[in-house]
């Protein structure tokens, strides 16, 4: 019978069978409770096994006959109350085996799996009741007018009882305020040590920016730095999930670094139903293009309504010419023009406004189902 | 020569970006937390003040709480917001307390240079992002156009197509010779949305500013 492993430990540690090192603490137990002791010392201050934390069932339900145990003693406490001899011997078995099944019930078959929290609560409230019976039965002995010291026992029963019942009420409550508190000391935590980052580390990215010179190495360092330290000082707040602006922006970001650029995603809109995947990879080919061949500032704008997703992606590189670009330059004509036709959506690449770099606007209509 | 004042409570930003700053500017002073900058701007009365969103001192404010002090000089003096971050978080809040402007600490001093020479001669100077921003919370995305002029909660049609281009990443020039009109008319527009954005009661800009506590 498995009571909390102890022995279980002890014969690995020692290399002996489970069933012998059991058989030794019921022999020292005949010593004055020798083996009980060594038991619970042992029980306290080994250390957990921490790698093997397999839930374990145990078959005998020792709370129940525990309760058992206890309802026997009190029923015999009962029916000998009204006799001479003061039944407090008694009374003190039934306290003492309720208490362990309560006990019992709470602290070993927790981890137990094939006894969920309906045993536990159908073991705590015969508990309570049995304790809170015996007690009012045990005070109405003799005509009402029991023994001192059955009276007083009797009296700590019925508060035990009631205690039963609200004691997991009490450490739940107790555990959530500490939690909570524990919680919100986090939180102003975070927002202290995300202001002071506000305040000094983005400032510094922002300096080191502006005096580095866009696309020098060190200005996209800061730059992909001081989006990420973004990300993580105000990620908590911004919805989570992925759409067609985050994972674009995504893109920009991993892009930024690669290459001398300056990638600025805007996005308006809503959510929209039209077939996103090909929209971001062909904005993701498109992004490539100007960063490879245009670098600088390239401006990418997301407009998603009800019924249509544009992306336009611009650089002020020194443009290109889709006539003039040889049949093995699969990168606009395949990956971004191909991709956005065969996804029922179209993409036109011009040159920019005033001639100045190239401009690729991505469409694609929402599907009707 | 315009005169500007630097206000920012960091020294090195301050003193990067008075160095970065082209001829035609004249740094007339700085300052670093909210109270020095309201006292310098009665004093000096500078064409542009160059005002970071994220300031120590005076109420907790920030560059908010300077213009708020300063409203009534706003005739005089003008103000082009800097800020760490061009989420429209940081910059709303300024923008409806009156600024005419914002740009990001990353900018190069020569875009730094060409923002105050804008906001200088009464224009206003809008981002990519704070655009998009502008045509989100106006609704004009989902098709929402103003039937009137003096319509305050709505863009028109073609404050819409600015902002669209704006938000696409062209200059006010740009953005003229794509629309075929004059860069005048395109700064009337950007100016109409300014106002309607420092103006207006539409929902979404009032919980902006509700949510930090800027009404």
């Amino acid at each position: 019978m498995l009571v909390a492993g102890v022995s279980e430990a002890l014969a690995a540690h020692l290399g002996w069978s489970v069933t012998r090192v059991r058989w030794s603490f019921v022999g020292l137990s005949l010593f004055g409770g020798a083996g009980v002791l060594l038991y619970l010392w042992m029980w306290v201050f080994i250390p957990l096994d921490a790698t093997e934390r397999t839930p374990v069932t145990r078959s005998f339900a020792t709370s129940a006959w525990l309760l058992g145990a206890g309802a026997v003693a009190a029923m015999v406490a009962i029916a000998t109350a009204n006799s001479e001899t003061s039944p407090y011997f008694l009374v003190l078995l039934t306290i003492l085996l309720t208490g362990a099944a309560v006990a019992w019930s709470i602290g070993l078959d927790r981890e137990d799996p094939s006894k969920g929290p309906r045993y536990r609560l159908l073991v705590r409230s015969f508990s309570a009741g049995l304790l809170v019976l015996t007690g009012v039965l045990l005070l109405l002995s003799r005509g009402a007018r029991p023994d001192a010291l059955t009276a007083v026992l009797a009296v700590f029963m019925i508060v035990l009882g009631a205690a039963a019942v609200a004691a997991p009420s009490v450490v739940r409550l107790w555990t959530d305020l500490m939690a909570e508190r524990a919680g919100r000391v986090r939180e102003e935590q975070r927002a202290e040590i995300a202001a002071h980052l506000h305040d000094s580390v983005l400032q510094t990215l922002a300096v080191i920016q502006n005096r580095a010179g866009t696309g020098t190495e060190v200005a996209r360092l800061a730059r992909a730095q001081e989006r990420e330290l973004r990300d993580w000082l105000f990620g908590g707040t911004a919805p989570t999930g992925a759409d067609l602006a985050t994972d674009i922006r995504d893109l920009a970001g991993a892009i930024e670094i690669d290459f001398p650029v300056r990638i600025e995603v805007v996005a308006t809109g809503e959510e929209s139903q039209a077939p996103a995947a090909a929209v971001v990879a062909a904005t993701r080919e498109a992004m490539l293009n100007a960063a490879r061949h245009a670098g600088g500032d390239v401006s990418v704008y997301i407009e998603t309504t009800r019924s249509a997703i544009d992306v336009f992606v611009r650089d002020r590189g020194p443009g290109v010419d889709l006539t003039k670009l040889p049949a093995d330059r699969l990168g606009i004509r395949e990956s971004i023009i191909g991709r956005m036709a065969r996804a029922g959506g179209q993409a036109t690449v011009s040159a920019g406004v005033g001639g100045v770099g190239t401009q690729v606007h991505l469409h694609v209509e929402a599907s009707d189902d | 020569m315009t005169r500007v004042l630097i206000v920012d409570d960091h020294s090195i930003f301050r003193s990067g970006l008075r160095a970065d700053l082209d001829d035609a500017i004249e740094v007339v002073g700085e300052a670093e937390d909210v109270d020095s900058a309201v006292r310098l701007i009665a004093e000096l009365e500078p064409e542009v003040v160059l005002l970071d969103v994220h300031l120590p001192g005076g109420a907790g404010g920030g560059g908010a709480e300077v213009l708020k002090r300063s409203a009534d000089l706003f005739e005089r003096v003008k103000f082009l917001a800097l800020s760490v971050s061009d989420s429209a978080e940081d910059v709303v809040g300024v923008i409806r307390a009156g600024a005419r402007g914002y740009i990001t600490k990353g900018s190069s001093g020569a875009e730094v240079s060409a923002a105050v020479a804008t906001v200088a001669s009464g224009d206003a100077v809008f981002s990519p992002r704070l655009a998009g921003f502008v045509l989100d919370a106006f609704g004009a995305v989902s098709g929402e156009q103003a039937v009137h002029d003096d319509e305050l909660d709505r863009l028109s049609a073609r404050e819409r197509e600015v902002m669209r281009l704006i938000a696409r990443g062209y200059a006010y020039k740009e953005v003229a010779s794509e629309l075929f009109i004059s860069i005048k008319t395109v700064e009337t527009h950007v100016s109409a949305v300014l106002r309607k954005l420092q103006l207006s009661s539409r929902h979404e800009l009032t919980a902006w500013a509700l949510g930090r506590k800027l009404l």
